[in-house]
């Protein structure tokens, strides 16, 4: 592991309503040779869930562990979280166009002056679960559909975009990736937390968390 | 873990008489009729919701609960699109279909965290306050018994009668320490409600006091109303006038806010209120609204364009009383104190006493709404019930 660290709960800017006990974030060489950071939350009652970014937010990734944790720890996937899913299949499709800067203050502006039909958002440019669900109830308002970004089109990030896919109104919801895709698309995981499998990535089980 | 399968649910429709008379420009009422749901799931649990109780509302929460039966409460999603189908236009059931849904919806978010162990407040989205100011309704007379339209209005045209309501406030503080109050109006007389209006300022220093006439004076009088009501600083003005257009005429002529809860009520509303900038505060009913995720996401967006989401009650149980703490709890774009009834009560159906001191509400331990009935209250309110099951 190239970095592990131990971060005080206190300081997370986290929203989902968990009790934390600690957190680590390891940096984790991938499969395909790019770098990412993965994160354990362990919640209150003992439960740890994870999260990651091919990014360099580690934010995100402790936001996602927590609601993963959290999902974990009931016994429910995120979406059931969330209030239920709008679908339970999403489509996976090349796509080019380029997605909204994470700036909160010119996507309510551009919305409002009716300069999108589309919101294409990269759920990890963006930086929480909370911020989706926010994006997506003005979506919602303005009757508009999102799309998600994932970057790299790397396995777990197409899962967890199906993940937030499943939570979000709209008849155009799907994913985009910047190459051919793997596969049209991708059911949403019915399993405890985000559904990330990660055992994608022999290397996530060689991790050495701390206690 | 498997679904909460949902195995029967039973409605129960009450009269509870309230202390006193309430008078506004729409009502003089002593009594509130609401309908109780208990929605039981295939593990045991059992949720709690409460709306209108209208003979509509519950007929139509008969329909609706018959659609549910075998459902996932888990899923809220699809229990709505069962109820009022995929968009706005399939609802056929209006202002009532959202009420009704609201009542069920409730009961399903309770039973889902009562078995996930989880308070409403987190389930929503955190448990990020334990109280919350409640603001004290301020009958628009005070009458001693119900009266005709023509007995209130020669009621108001007595100006010195204002001072029963002042004193009325008074007790209001003395009692339970309130710091926020809403004045219902007639509508009747501008020169009551600013008479009135200040000597409630110069009686309770400090007091958050928001004015509700209800829509009921025109656009030109509401304003000139509004106008010279301005430099006492209050609250909000909440309905002075309609609709979307004469309140948005009002809102730009004078310094305190406006709210809504008439103007504003669903998801369509919302966007042409932003555009128009027509009211400052979303005071939104969660009957109203259609329930807890439409709520959630009309607060979300209201914030987003600088709009300030609210809650907004009429004489609710304690159930939606203490559903609109855990709203409140949980989002924290919810700034002003939520309105409330319940003390005005005679009698509730929950068995745990839900008080106000210091001008506040404390929001129940334990999972869910932290809350159950009590069935032998219960049993001496029902108009009428029904169980509705597999």
């Amino acid at each position: 592991m190239a970095l592990s660290r131990r971060v005080a709960a206190a300081n997370l800017p986290m929203a989902a309503p968990v009790s934390i006990a600690h957190t680590h974030v390891h940096s984790l060489r991938l499969a395909c040779g790019a770098e990412a950071l993965v994160a354990r939350v362990r919640i209150a009652d003992g439960s740890d869930g994870f999260g990651f970014t091919l990014g360099m937010e580690a934010a995100v990734a402790r936001d996602m562990a927590a609601w993963d944790a959290l999902g974990r720890s009931k016994g429910v996937p995120l979406f059931a979280l969330l209030g239920g899913p709008y679908r339970k299949r999403i489509n996976l499709v090349k796509d080019d166009l380029s997605t909204i800067p994470p700036d909160w203050t010119a996507l309510r502006k551009d919305v409002l002056a009716g300069r999108h039909e589309l919101l294409r958002i990269d759920p990890f440019a963006w930086g929480s679960v909370e911020m989706v669900q926010t994006i997506a109830a003005v979506a919602n308002a303005f009757d508009l559909s999102i799309v998600l970004l994932a970057p790299n089109a790397h396995s777990w990030e197409i899962q967890y975009c199906a993940a937030l896919a499943a939570t979000l109104k709209g008849g155009d919801t799907r994913i985009v990736v910047r190459s051919d895709p793997p596969f049209s698309s991708i059911s949403v995981s019915e399993r405890p937390g985000t559904g990330i499998d990660w055992s994608l990535e022999p290397s996530f089980s060689t991790i050495q968390w701390q206690n | 873990m498997a679904k909460l399968g949902i195995s029967s649910i039973h409605l129960t429709r009450v009269s509870i008489p309230l202390t006193m008379v309430h008078a506004g420009s729409m009502y003089v009422i002593q009594k509130t009729e609401r309908t109780v749901v208990e929605l039981i799931l295939e593990n045991g649990v059992t949720g709690l919701g409460e709306t209108w109780g209208t003979p509509e509302v519950y007929a139509l929460a008969q329909r609706f609960a018959r659609d549910w039966l075998g459902r996932d409460a888990l899923d809220r999603t699809a229990l709505r699109e069962a109820t009022l189908g995929k968009s706005n236009h399939d609802n056929k059931s209006g202002r009532n279909g959202r009420a009704t849904l609201a009542g069920l919806d409730l009961a399903a978010w309770d039973a889902t965290a009562r078995s996930l162990k989880m308070s409403l407040a987190e389930l929503i989205g955190a448990r990020r306050r334990e109280s919350f100011d409640v603001v004290s309704t301020l009958p628009a007379a005070i009458l001693p018994r119900v009266v005709s339209r023509k007995e209130l209005t020669d009621h108001l045209d007595l100006l010195s009668n204002t001072r029963l309501v002042v004193d009325f406030a008074l007790e209001q503080v003395r009692k339970s320490g309130f710091r926020s109050f809403k004045l219902k109006s007639a509508a009747h007389s501008p020169e009551w409600d600013w008479k009135l209006l200040n000597e409630l300022c110069e009686a309770i220093p400090g007091a958050r006091i928001r004015f509700d006439p209800n829509a009921n004076y025109g656009a030109a009088t509401a304003t000139e109303l509004c106008r010279r009501l301005d430099p006492l600083g209050l609250e909000f003005f909440e309905d002075p006038t309609g609709e979307l257009e004469g309140i948005a005429r009002l809102k730009a002529a004078v310094k305190t806010p406006v709210a809504t809860n008439m103007w504003v009520v669903k998801d369509e509303h919302l966007v042409p209120a932003i555009r128009r900038q027509a009211v400052d505060v979303v005071l939104g009913d969660l009957c109203m609204w259609g329930g807890i995720d439409a709520w959630r996401r009309m607060a979300r967006v209201a914030h987003a364009y600088g709009l300030k989401p609210a809650l907004h009650s009429v004489y609710e149980t304690g159930i939606a009383t203490v559903a609109n703490l855990h709203l409140a709890s949980a989002l924290a774009e919810v700034e002003y104190p939520n309105d409330s009834g319940l003390h005005f009560l005679s009698s509730d159906v929950l068995a745990e006493p839900q008080e106000v001191k210091d001008g506040a509400m404390r929001l129940p331990t334990g999972p869910g709404l932290g809350v159950t009935l009590d069935r032998e209250k219960l049993n001496k309110l029902t108009l009428e019930t029904s169980e509705i099951h597999r």
